[in-house]
C-alpha cells in the first residue's frame, strides 16, 4: 500500500519550523559549547561568584516583592469594576512597551531627586548601589506580572466564585479556596517567567546603579564588562552560567506544575 | 401573612448584551416558580439578579422581606444550580459537597458524616472520591444539587436543570426535585425553554421575552391566558379572547 502524500501546508509549517528552530538553536549552541570551555577558570573568579549570587539574590527579592504586588492587583482588576480601571489598565499596556533602559533613566531621576536624597540620608541609597538591581527589576517585571496573573484569574470562571460565596465563603476564602487553586499553574509559571527576566535585566539596571565590578555586576552586567575588555570566553562562560541556572529553573517550574490524580474522563 | 421568599419590584439589569426591563414578581415559600423564555431572553440574568450578583439600574430584589444587596454573599444562604453545574473542578465529590460546611469552620467528622448523608439521598455515595471531570452529566448534577442543598436554603435557584439531561434521567430528576422541595420545604425558582415541563412541575410560570416578563400564569392557563401578540407566537398558541391551543 502506498503511503500519503505529505500535506503541502503542514510541509510549508515545517520547513518554517525548522529555520526557527536552528535560528534558536545555533544561539544556545554557541553558548554551551564556547560558554563551557572556560566556565571552571570563571567561576573560580569572585567576580563571577559575586556576580552569580547579586543576580539570583536580586531576582529572588524582586519577584518575591513583584508576586505580592502583582496578584493583589490582577485580582482587583479582574474582579471588581470601579471608575478608572481602564486608565490603570491602559498605563499598565503602556510602561510594557517602554525600552527598559527609559524605564531606567526615569528611575534614576526619580531617585535622584530630592526624594532620593531624603532616602539616601535614611540608609535606603539607591543609585549606584545593589538594592537598586531590585528596585530596577522590580519596576522592568511588574506591568507583566500583572499582565500575566490578570491572565490567569481570567481563565478562572467567575461563577466558581459566585458559587462559592453563596455556599457560604468570605471573598477572602473565594481567592484561597477557589480562584488561587485554579490559577496556581499559570501563576507558577508567572514567577518562573517574572524571575527569568529579573535574572537577564539588564537596561534599567545599568541606567540605575551602573556597572561597577563588586558592587553591582550582575551576570548580564558580567557579560557587558568581560566584553568591553575584549574577554569572549569569560563573556561567554557568564552566558553559559546563566543558560544553567534557566535551564534547572525550567525543570523546577514543570516539576512544580505537574498534577496529580485523575481529573478527567479523557486522561 | 408572611413575605414571600423572593420578591422582583420594578427591577431593571444590564449586562453585556443581556437586558432585564421592570421585572416584577414574586416567589412564595416552598412554591415552585418556573419562568420561561428562548434563549437570549435574560434568563440566566434574572435568576443571578435573584442571587443578588448584580446591583439592579432601578428596582430592588428582596429576599425574605429585605433587600437581597444588604446582605453579604456569604450569608444569603441560596442555593443555586448553574447549567453547566460549577462543580470546583479541583476537588472531589465530597469535597465539592462538603464546601459549605468547611466553610463555616465545621468539625471535620460531622463533615464527612453529612456529606455521606446527602451523598446517599441523591445517589452519588458512589463517586464521592472522583473529580467531577470524570462524572456523568446526571452525577454532577446531582453532586452540584447536594452541595446547593446541604445547608438547607430556603429558596434554591435552578438554571435550565434539566436541558443536558436524556429523557429517561429527565423524569428521574423531576421526580427529586419535586421530593427536594417537599424534604427540604425550600422555594424553587428555575428557568427553562421547555414548556411541557414548566407546566409539569411549578405552580406558577413566569413568561419572559426580550428581557421583559409578559405575564405570571398558572399551568392550566399557559396557553389560553390573555397575552399580547408577541407571547402568543412564542407559545405557538392562538391569540384569542380565551381561546384554546392551536390544533397543530
Amino acid at each position: 500500500m502506498k503511503g500519503r502524500r505529505p500535506d503541502t501546508f503542514v510541509t510549508i509549517c515545517m520547513l518554517l519550523m525548522g529555520i526557527a528552530v536552528v535560528s534558536i538553536g545555533s544561539n544556545v549552541l554557541v553558548v554551551v559549547l564556547q560558554g563551557a570551555k572556560s566556565l571552571f577558570r570563571s567561576v573560580s573568579q569572585s567576580e563571577t561568584r559575586f556576580a552569580i549570587g547579586l543576580s539570583v539574590g536580586s531576582a529572588c527579592v524582586s519577584t518575591l516583592v513583584c508576586f505580592l504586588l502583582a496578584v493583589p492587583t490582577a485580582y482587583v482588576l479582574t474582579r471588581s469594576s470601579f471608575p478608572g480601571r481602564s486608565a490603570i489598565e491602559g498605563v499598565l499596556e503602556l510602561t510594557m512597551t517602554l525600552p527598559n533602559i527609559v524605564l531606567g533613566l526615569s528611575l534614576l531621576i526619580i531617585f535622584a531627586s530630592p526624594f532620593g536624597k531624603v532616602l539616601k540620608k535614611t540608609g535606603f541609597a539607591v543609585v549606584f548601589n545593589p538594592r537598586g538591581v531590585v528596585i530596577a527589576q522590580l519596576v522592568v517585571n511588574l506591568p507583566f506580572a500583572i499582565k500575566l496573573a490578570s491572565a490567569a484569574f481570567r481563565d478562572v470562571n467567575v461563577k466558581l466564585e459566585h458559587v462559592a460565596g453563596l455556599l457560604g465563603a468570605s471573598p477572602f476564602r473565594q481567592f484561597t479556596s477557589v480562584l488561587l487553586p485554579l490559577s496556581k499553574n499559570a501563576l507558577i509559571s508567572t514567577v518562573i517567567l517574572i524571575w527569568f527576566r529579573a535574572l537577564g535585566e539588564f537596561g534599567a539596571t545599568m541606567m540605575l546603579v551602573g556597572v561597577t565590578r563588586m558592587k553591582t555586576e550582575t551576570l548580564p552586567a558580567s557579560i557587558y564588562l568581560n566584553v568591553s575588555v575584549n574577554d569572549l570566553d569569560g563573556a561567554l562562560s557568564s552566558a553559559f552560567i546563566l543558560l544553567m541556572i534557566s535551564a534547572v529553573s525550567f525543570l523546577v517550574a514543570d516539576w512544580l506544575t505537574r498534577r496529580g490524580g485523575k481529573r478527567s474522563r479523557y486522561e | 401573612m408572611s413575605d414571600p421568599i423572593l420578591r422582583f419590584d420594578g427591577v431593571t439589569v444590564r449586562r453585556g448584551d443581556f437586558l432585564l426591563d421592570h421585572i416584577s414578581f414574586s416567589v412564595e415559600n416552598q412554591e415552585m416558580f418556573a419562568i420561561i423564555g428562548r434563549t437570549g431572553a435574560g434568563k440566566t440574568l434574572l435568576l443571578e439578579a435573584a442571587a443578588g450578583f448584580y446591583r439592579p439600574e432601578a428596582g430592588s430584589v428582596l429576599y425574605r422581606g429585605s433587600p437581597v444587596l444588604d446582605v453579604p454573599l456569604y450569608r444569603r444562604n441560596i442555593g443555586y444550580l448553574y447549567q453547566e453545574y460549577c462543580l470546583f473542578p479541583h476537588m472531589t465529590a465530597e469535597e465539592n459537597i462538603g464546601y459549605p460546611l468547611r466553610m463555616r469552620h465545621e468539625d471535620k467528622q460531622a463533615v464527612k458524616e453529612n456529606v455521606r448523608d446527602i451523598a446517599f439521598r441523591f445517589g452519588v455515595d458512589g463517586v464521592l472520591s472522583q473529580y467531577p471531570g470524570t462524572l456523568s452529566g446526571g452525577e454532577q448534577q446531582r453532586v452540584a444539587l447536594a452541595r446547593a442543598l446541604l445547608m438547607h436554603p430556603p429558596l434554591l435557584l435552578l438554571d435550565e436543570p434539566f436541558s443536558a439531561l436524556d429523557p429517561v434521567t429527565k423524569k428521574r430528576m423531576y421526580r427529586m426535585i419535586q421530593k427536594v422541595r417537599k424534604t427540604y420545604a425550600c422555594a424553587v425558582l428555575f428557568v427553562t425553554h421547555d414548556f411541557e415541563e414548566a407546566r409539569l412541575l411549578a405552580d406558577h410560570i413566569g413568561v419572559m421575552i426580550g428581557g421583559r416578563l409578559k405575564g405570571v400564569v398558572t399551568p392550566t392557563h399557559l396557553f389560553d391566558h390573555n397575552w399580547d401578540e408577541e407571547t402568543h407566537a412564542f407559545l405557538g398558541s392562538t391569540c384569542a379572547n380565551g381561546g384554546n391551543d392551536d390544533d397543530a
